[in-house]
């Protein structure tokens, strides 16, 4: 049986916003334009956090030779985490000519013998794709031959952008994984946590909470997952997706397979962890659990306020400019609102129709949404007197141009900014941007020029 | 001199620290004033190539892709997306030259580039580099190989004070910009290919993203072939330099496989002497050359006793390993990205060209690391001294500004190895 998705369905995403507009699909790449990674890219960010299992890249040396140990995803797993290490058979001339198969079995028959993995995901790439090799049966044998899952997960570069290569890692899980194994105990407050990769440990900011009110996360795709517990994921009672529009299809299918109901949050900011937290009781359904979290949410967010209370001073009457793409767009938006900082503007260049009517809920009428951002913001700064702005790495010198404080939002992170825990990390950060000098000294002019 | 493998023995790379060609040719083209490198090829080559060097040189990086898909990329001859991507580009910048190259999808199709750059109404250079082939410094290799046998003019004439430099992919912008300024006191004009001393050195300017800022003029480079003298340094960079010969046979070669430690730069400069007829070096140079010898000296006890692994790029690690080896360091093992003919002259224990798995099977060989920041995992677990140096560097800021070159260059990176290593024996003891 071959197991590759139609790659035409998924684009058809029906959970998606835009499919019941006439807007375009999800798979738009154009020539000539400077960002966006691709499927494989989309398919290592989701899959990859599971740092128990191997994942070796069937392809050339630049699909991993230049991605590996990029992204802080945190782990407590205690073996070595192997979402740290590249693996790749590294294909050579004499494999595309010949068919790289043979290499890629050996790969996984050395990996399972030197590494021990609870599971090998083995990643095909544009030129492995283009030649035909058939990771299906290779990883098939290799299963039978070493007793644990092997899972091919299909998304060559060429076949889109990221956001699909998520939802191609999503259907692997589905097909080869959930559902393989059932878990050694269940609760009634099962879920599963789909979408946060535990970037810079993001999900601990607010997993500790879920626990205290006796909320289990019974598997995660695939922020500090594990392969045997994604394995048990179809026994949850709600499956919760993080702020994660590309990996909407596999929380509809799994509501269509096993009929569990599925939420989507986000943990940026205290109006959206507070409320976020309560969806999540809410969506379990126990009225003693709903009141629980009430009782927690009030009592952390008072906490909060107290921590809070010093950085509110300095926020006061300042004016942000937020730059950056995706949920961001809005989630930022969001948690700089709850610090006292009025978002005069955010782009919404390569955003959802979803992400765009978020952003304008939380910027309001006034707030503008800024489609060429790049042209636009240093207008916007001069007219709303903005002291910051938050942007990637390129508008750093608009900002010194204006003469105002940078903070840069799309640089890999190297610190949590979700869950209560996160706002002050973000507080601090900003803090430390708005008092820096630096901005103001880089903008002097020297001596010899007027 | 020890034993040398060529082979990679494993079916796979574990810890890779192979890097890719067309990394290595976008690289090439960033040294181009007003340049757009064009990777041809699916979105994800370009983009994680971008974010690799963003995060090394901490500038903006000018990378465009003809983001091939499915579709294009089983159907058509691979034409439309080249011609439609400078099309998508050109409506909002003017590039001197498009710097057009390959990776593993497209050479797999077997794409005719060449065809499609005469599709193209702007300056174009092309250049196969599939990405299951060579490494970083063979892409930049055969990109400058490409560039002059495109660009740049025939002559018959020569100016005698004028030098061209080729550079290794390895040389930071900072030490491109020492080694012409070195050659510079010597009288001589010198223009080098490519220069990312002038685009990614660090300086704060008005960056034009979509295309690269600094480097060399495309004028600069048509007229290159005038100069008298072409010197190439790193074995990676003699077919550029043969590939320049052919362009005017009155011109002279000086090859230098590195520039790195006392006997290497003394050979530089006798070389120039000779071509500048002077009888002594300026006085800085004569300086520095001593305090190169004082530094040996104060370092050596700290370095004699130390066992090192140098890792990177085939030119990078040749140089590397002589510096340290003058002053008496013993290089048991030189880890190369790829092969090449380097290999066979540096003075190590044990050459090879693998992975950072195989370092870390040898690690009871070593105690200090020369290498990018992927050896920074295994310098934790195992205890070892580690400098900084190759491809990436992300931790650290300032890779463009790091000088290893020449007699300067050279005391400076004794010192800072020495301190590592003592710094690491005194960690061990507590
Ligand atoms: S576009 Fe293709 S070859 Fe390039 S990184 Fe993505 S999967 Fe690899």
């Amino acid at each position: 049986m071959a197991t590759k998705p139609k790659i035409r369905e998924l684009l058809d995403e029906s959970a998606c916003a835009h499919n019941k507009t006439k807007t375009a699909g999800c798979n738009k790449t154009v020539p000539g334009a400077t960002t966006g990674g691709c499927a494989f890219e989309g398919s290592q960010i989701s899959l990859f956090p599971y740092a128990d299992a191997a994942h070796l890249v069937h392809g050339p040396i630049t699909c991993v030779g230049a991605s590996w140990e990029t992204r802080l995803t945190r782990t407590s797993w205690q073996g070595r985490d192997m979402t740290q290490m590249g693996f790749t058979t590294g294909i050579s001339t004499n494999d595309v000519v010949f068919g790289g198969e043979e290499k890629l079995r050996q790969s996984i028959d050395y990996i399972v013998g030197h590494y021990a993995p609870q599971a090998v995901f083995v990643y095909s790439t544009c030129v492995t794709a283009m030649i035909g090799d058939d990771i299906d049966a290779v990883c098939r044998q290799a299963q039978q031959d070493h007793g644990i899952p092997m899972v091919p997960v299909h998304a060559p570069g060429f076949v889109g952008g990221k956001n699909l290569g998520s939802r191609l890692a999503g259907e692997a899980v589905l097909t080869h994984l959930i559902g393989t194994l059932e878990p050694e105990e269940t609760t009634p407050f099962d879920i599963n946590l789909i979408g946060d990769y535990n970037v810079t440990g993001d999900m601990w900011q607010y997993a500790p909470l879920l626990k205290e009110l006796g909320i289990r996360i019974l598997s995660t795709l695939s922020g500090d997952g594990r392969v045997a517990r994604i394995r048990t994921a179809h026994r949850a009672h709600l499956n919760v997706l993080v702020c994660a529009k590309s990996l909407i299809s596999l929380p509809r299918k799994l509501k269509e397979k096993y009929g569990i109901p599925f939420i989507s949050v986000s943990f940026y900011g205290k109006r959206d962890t507070s409320a976020s937290i309560l969806a999540i009781a809410e969506g379990l359904g126990d009225a003693d659990l709903i009141a629980r979290t009430k009782q927690l949410i009030a009592r952390e967010e008072a906490r909060l306020e107290e921590r809070l209370a010093p950085y509110r001073e300095i926020f006061r009457g300042k004016k942000a400019v937020l730059n950056t793409g995706g949920n961001k767009s809005w989630s930022i938006a969001s948690a700089l609102q709850d610090l006292g900082i009025e978002v005069v503007a955010t782009s919404v260049k390569k955003s959802t129709q979803v992400d765009k009517e978020k952003a304008r809920k939380y910027l309001g009428e006034k707030g503008v949404l800024m489609t060429n951002p790049g042209a636009e913001q240093a207008k916007i700064i001069d007219q709303t007197g903005a002291d910051l702005l938050l942007a990637g790495g390129r508008s750093l010198y608009t900002a010194i141009k204006k003469k105002i404080a940078f903070a840069d939002v799309n640089q890999e992170k190297k610190k949590s900014y979700g869950g209560y825990e996160g706002l002050l990390n973000l507080a601090e950060d900003l803090k430390n941007a708005l008092e820096n000098p630096v901005f103001k000294n880089v903008a002097r002019r020297a001596p010899w020029e007027k | 001199m020890g034993e040398i493998s060529h082979k990679i023995e494993k079916p796979l790379q574990i810890n890779p620290i192979r890097l890719s060609q067309p990394m290595g040719a976008a690289l090439a083209f960033l040294g181009i004033d007003g340049c757009m490198p064009l990777m041809h090829g699916g979105m994800g080559c370009t983009s994680f190539t971008k974010v690799f060097l963003t995060r090394h040189f901490c500038e903006p990086i000018a990378i465009q892709t003809t983001a091939v898909t499915d579709v294009t990329a089983i159907l058509d001859g691979g034409d439309s997306s080249i011609v439609e991507a400078v099309h998508n580009i050109t409506k909002k910048v003017t590039p001197s030259l498009v710097g057009l190259h390959t990776t593993g999808l497209t050479e797999t199709k077997g794409d005719d580039i060449r065809g499609a750059a005469k599709q193209v109404d702007f300056p174009m250079v092309y250049v196969h580099t599939a990405d299951y082939e060579g490494g970083l410094e063979s892409g930049w290799g055969k990109t400058v190989k490409a560039i002059i046998e495109q660009l740049v003019e025939e002559r018959s004439q020569v100016q005698s004070d004028k030098v061209v430099l080729l550079p290794h992919v390895s040389m930071q912008p900072i030490e491109v910009e020492k080694l012409k300024d070195f050659i510079a006191l010597f009288g001589l004009e010198v223009v080098a290919l490519p220069d990312l001393s002038t685009s990614l050195d660090g300086h704060l300017g008005e960056k034009q993203s979509a295309l690269s800022s600094g480097g060399v003029k495309v004028e600069a480079i048509v007229s290159m072939a005038d100069a008298a003298t072409v010197i190439s340094v790193g074995a990676s960079m003699q077919l550029s330099a043969e590939a320049l010969l052919k362009k005017n046979a009155a011109m002279r070669h000086i090859h230098m496989d590195h520039v790195q430690g006392l006997v290497a730069t003394d050979a530089l400069v006798e070389q120039l002497l000779a071509l500048t007829g002077m009888e002594q070096p300026p006085a800085s140079v004569v300086r520095w050359r001593k305090r190169l010898q004082d530094v040996m000296l104060d370092s050596h006890f700290s370095l004699g006793q130390t066992r090192v692994m140098v890792t990177g790029e085939p030119d990078f690690v040749a140089g590397a390993c002589e510096l340290l080896s003058e002053a008496g360091a013993r290089i048991s093992v030189a880890l190369s990205t790829v092969d090449s003919p380097q290999l066979e002259a540096i003075n190590a224990a044990k050459v090879m060209v693998g992975d950072l798995e195989d370092a870390e099977k040898l690690q009871a060989e070593y105690d200090l690391i020369v290498g990018s920041m992927h050896a920074e995992a295994l310098a934790h677990r195992f205890g070892k001294a580690l400098v900084l140096r190759g491809f990436p560097c992300w931790e650290i800021v300032g890779n463009q500004l790091k000088n290893d070159l020449l007699y300067e260059g050279g005391a400076y990176f004794l010192c800072e190895t020495a301190n590592a290593a003592e710094a690491m024996r005194m960690g061990s003891h507590d």
